[in-house]
């Protein structure tokens, strides 16, 4: 099956020095998690997201198609990154999502994708 | 009838896992076990099986080959499950093998972390023990559209996100087991708040302690389950006298003892006897010592409360909560006079719009011969919305107070 691992993390969790350290420091490890699960097969697809600050959201709303500056929803935590997975199970997935390294705070959500028959 | 009736229940959780494994489908297994059920009923009079479970399991087997066949038909569709469907043939050959117990399997797939535990609660009652949706909507108090969508929802969660059929790993197991133990939790919380239904939960109660002990069947060496069985136990051994003819709530300490199920508390003390012998305790562990103390004032006449409050000791030190603290407090009250109780009372914060705290303070201050602070408390308490039979209790010990 396949699953969308999405990441969530704390507003503002990579600001300042100490933030941009600690930036550094999860880049490294997702590209290691990427890297193994890319080897085994496993992941299909994944990035980082740039900030929300660059996030521009079209509203259809009424017939009518509205451009916004910013995310979709005002939240503490903003959409940071994605990976696509092909795993057997919801279990292979949560197994996997518990190693996608956050910021204290942080949140991964596991959705399974919907299959249409060929 | 009674006799085939009581058959098919205590046969449903091993055929109803079985047929799960098989299809890989919790409705189709439900449905086939339910049309299997009713055959039995016609059949069963003129013709007594040897082995129930087993002709369940073969007749079940086939009407959902045949209703998948039908729909196959009717489709002309790839079979939309998870995993390859085993073909008639396969199946039918299945159905003389002996009946695979699948029972562990079905409980982790029904408690799984991924469901609430309210879900999980209701899920496992359901399709484990063959419940009813009207009669899981009054115990745990919704309506029952509300509980038949927290059901459906849940099936189809378990079926849409890839919930696997398996027992989990070594390395997912303490969690996993975690789940299912607060699974039961929930459902025996339900089955043992309501005394106030009045017989009313007594059957539901009947189902989780069954469950409880279909646990503990199925993992024998794992000392929080058998602790978590011996619970349930100790605690309807009492449910005979916990309401007196009026309908009032009994407490422990004044119940009738002869009124309590003198095998169950065998069969608790005995459970919570193997779970000990395993040297690592845990939080039912102790809950379930506690009402064994309890319990044991069938045996000595008193009831041991300085033993009480050691084990809530315990108990506050690995999980901290405020009924921990208010039972504590009581206890204490009971082992060293009603002013020592106040004093630990008095520690616990943030609960004065809880019906346990202002309870147990008037009961406390009413003991301790304050009968102002008592009155307060017992009407604070009788604001809060007390169920039927606690409020009688109540109002029973404000009227005392009066000279």
């Amino acid at each position: 099956m396949q699953y969308m691992i999405l990441i969530y993390e704390p507003e503002g969790c990579y600001d300042g020095e100490a933030g941009q350290a600690a930036l550094q420091d999860i880049v490294a490890k997702h590209m290691a998690l990427a890297g193994e699960l890319r080897a085994k097969g496993i992941q299909k697809d994944g990035a980082g997201l740039q900030g929300v600050e660059t996030a521009t959201t079209v509203v259809t709303e009424g017939g009518r198609q509205t451009i916004h500056d910013g995310p979709f929803a005002e939240t503490r935590e903003h959409l940071g990154g994605y990976y696509l997975i092909d795993v057997p199970n919801l279990d292979d997935a949560i197994s996997i999502a518990r190693r996608v390294p956050v910021m204290d705070g942080g949140k991964v959500e596991i959705r399974p994708l919907i299959v249409h028959d060929q | 009838m009674k006799r085939f009736g009581e058959a098919i229940a205590a046969a449903r959780p091993r055929v109803v896992a079985a047929l799960a494994a098989r299809l890989r489908d919790l409705d189709q297994a439900e449905d086939a076990f339910a049309e299997a059920s009713a055959t039995a009923l016609v059949a069963w009079p003129s013709a007594a099986p040897r082995d129930p479970a087993a002709w369940l399991w073969r007749a079940a087997l086939r009407r959902a080959i045949d209703a998948r066949r039908r729909a196959a038909v009717r489709d002309r569709a790839v079979l939309d499950t998870p995993a390859p469907p085993p073909t008639p043939e396969e199946a039918l050959m299945a159905a003389d093998e002996p009946i695979p117990d699948e029972r562990l399997r079905l409980i982790f797939v029904c408690c799984h972390p991924a469901l609430a535990p309210e879900s999980r609660a209701a899920l496992t009652l359901k399709v484990v023990c063959g419940l009813s949706t009207p009669r899981l909507a009054r115990a745990f108090f919704v309506a029952e559209p509300a509980m038949l969508q927290r059901i459906t929802r849940a099936k189809k969660k378990i079926a849409a996100a890839g919930v696997p059929f398996e027992v989990p790993d070594r390395q997912a197991w303490p969690e996993r087991l975690e789940a299912v133990l607060t699974t039961l939790e929930v459902a025996y919380a339900q089955a043992y708040e309501d005394a106030a239904l009045a017989g009313e939960s007594a059957p539901f109660a009947a189902e989780v302690l069954r469950l409880s002990g279909l646990l503990a069947e199925l993992m024998p060496e794992e000392p929080e389950v058998l602790g978590l069985a011996a619970l349930v136990r100790f605690a309807e051994a009492r449910r005979p006298a916990r309401l007196d003819e009026a309908g009032a709530m009994v407490p422990p300490g004044e119940q009738d003892m002869a009124l309590w199920r003198r095998d169950l508390i065998g069969e608790g003390a005995s459970l919570l006897d193997r779970a000990a012998a395993f040297g690592a305790s845990g939080p039912r562990q102790i809950l379930a010592a506690i009402h064994a103390a309890h319990c044991a004032r069938a045996e000595t006449g008193i009831t041991p409360w300085a033993d009480i409050a050691a084990l809530y000791d315990v108990l506050a030190a690995i999980r901290p909560h405020a009924a921990t603290a208010v039972n504590r407090a009581v206890a204490v009250g009971e082992a060293h006079g009603a002013e020592a109780g106040l004093a630990e009372l008095a520690r616990v914060e943030g609960v004065e719009d809880w019906l346990p705290y202002q309870a147990a303070l008037a009961g406390l201050s009413a003991r301790a011969g304050r009968k102002a602070a008592a009155d307060r408390a017992y009407a604070a308490a009788l604001a809060l919305d007390p169920a039927p039979a606690e409020r009688l209790y109540l109002e029973t010990c404000r009227r005392r107070l009066e000279p």
